[in-house]
């Protein structure tokens, strides 16, 4: 699900940046608060940062000891993609695997799933290798799946989630 | 132990923040993310290196699964489906799926059906049918 979310932020200017006063300044702090938000990529809590919308307020600056920097608290309002346990979303196979399929879905590459999850569907190799089932519906590259989400995982290190999702369930299965 | 082993979204079990946090559409994302790329177009030959991979992904995402792509229509599906007592999450849900019957709708927001709550089949039914004419008249 996109969210749309209000947060708090520390922008920090390099003393070298503050000579213009004004506009400069307040352009200094948007651009500086843009790329923080870009190179944060995702967080546990708030999933992927997709786009800052608006900047609420600019708090007073404070003046860090020894560099000089200035410390700006600022308000934004963004837009981020967080997968819930539970939810029913539409994603997109990028990668057929003997066992199962790897979606993709928003920012999400790492969706897995099993071919213990697709109830009726075989895997039938070949060059360009499909989950089939008796009714010809047909999982493969680049068809659009609706799933529904069994568990995700957070990974720190990479800054990115996981998450396991299943067809076993109503109206689930590939969307034209 | 915490809320979060908890979560599950069929039963609107998704953590008070986010309960109240404000959920947007697929296709309301779209305009906003076209909107800023185009932004960025204006400003720079080549765009695409100027925004990062999870825009890039989430703007080639919302693109795709869109149900509605004039703004107009987008303001509208946010409107009627507001009329009906819908948390946000489950309000994003239904637009972004698009049921065509009431039995798909409850599979798809299981939550609408839980005990008192005031979504008979006759609501759900009238609210699919006000959602398929925007399609239609788009």
């Amino acid at each position: 699900m996109f969210l749309k979310v209000q947060l708090p932020w520390n922008v920090i200017i390099p003393a070298e940046n503050l000579d213009a006063k004004g506009l400069m300044l307040q352009r200094s702090i948007v651009v500086c608060l843009l790329d923080d938000f870009a190179k944060k990529r995702a967080t546990k809590d708030l999933g992927y940062y997709l786009a800052v919308s608006t900047l609420e307020s600019i708090g007073e600056g404070k003046v860090r000891p020894q560099t000089g920097d200035v410390l700006f608290p600022v308000v934004f309002s963004g837009i981020t993609f967080k997968i819930f346990r539970g939810e029913i979303l539409e994603g997109v196979v990028h990668k057929v695997l003997k066992h199962g399929v790897l979606l993709k879905c928003g920012p999400i590459e790492n969706i897995y799933l099993s071919s213990l999850k697709m109830p009726g569907y075989r895997y039938v190799p070949g060059e360009n290798p499909v989950f089939l089932n008796d009714k010809t519906s047909k999982i493969g590259k680049d068809v659009a799946v609706r799933f529904i989400v069994l568990g995700t995982k957070w990974l720190e290190a990479e800054r990115e989630f996981q998450a396991l999702v299943s067809l076993e369930g109503d109206y689930l299965g590939p969307v034209s | 132990m915490s809320g979060e082993e908890e979560e599950n979204a069929a039963e609107l079990k998704i953590g008070d923040d986010f309960l109240k946090a404000k959920c947007l559409m697929n296709c309301e994302v779209s305009l906003i993310l076209e909107h800023k790329y185009e932004q960025l177009q204006q400003m720079s030959d080549d765009p695409m290196n100027q925004v990062s991979q999870v825009f890039e992904k989430s703007l080639q995402y919302v693109k795709r699964f869109s149900r509605y792509k004039n703004p107009d229509a987008v303001r509208q599906v946010r409107e009627i489906l507001s009329r009906y007592q819908l948390a946000e999450f489950e309000l994003c849900v239904l637009g972004n799926l698009c049921p065509e019957t009431v039995e798909e709708a409850i599979a798809m927001v299981p939550s609408i059906k839980t005990k008192g709550r005031a979504h008979d089949d006759e609501a759900i039914d009238k609210m699919l049918n006000d959602l398929s004419l925007i399609k239609k008249f788009e």
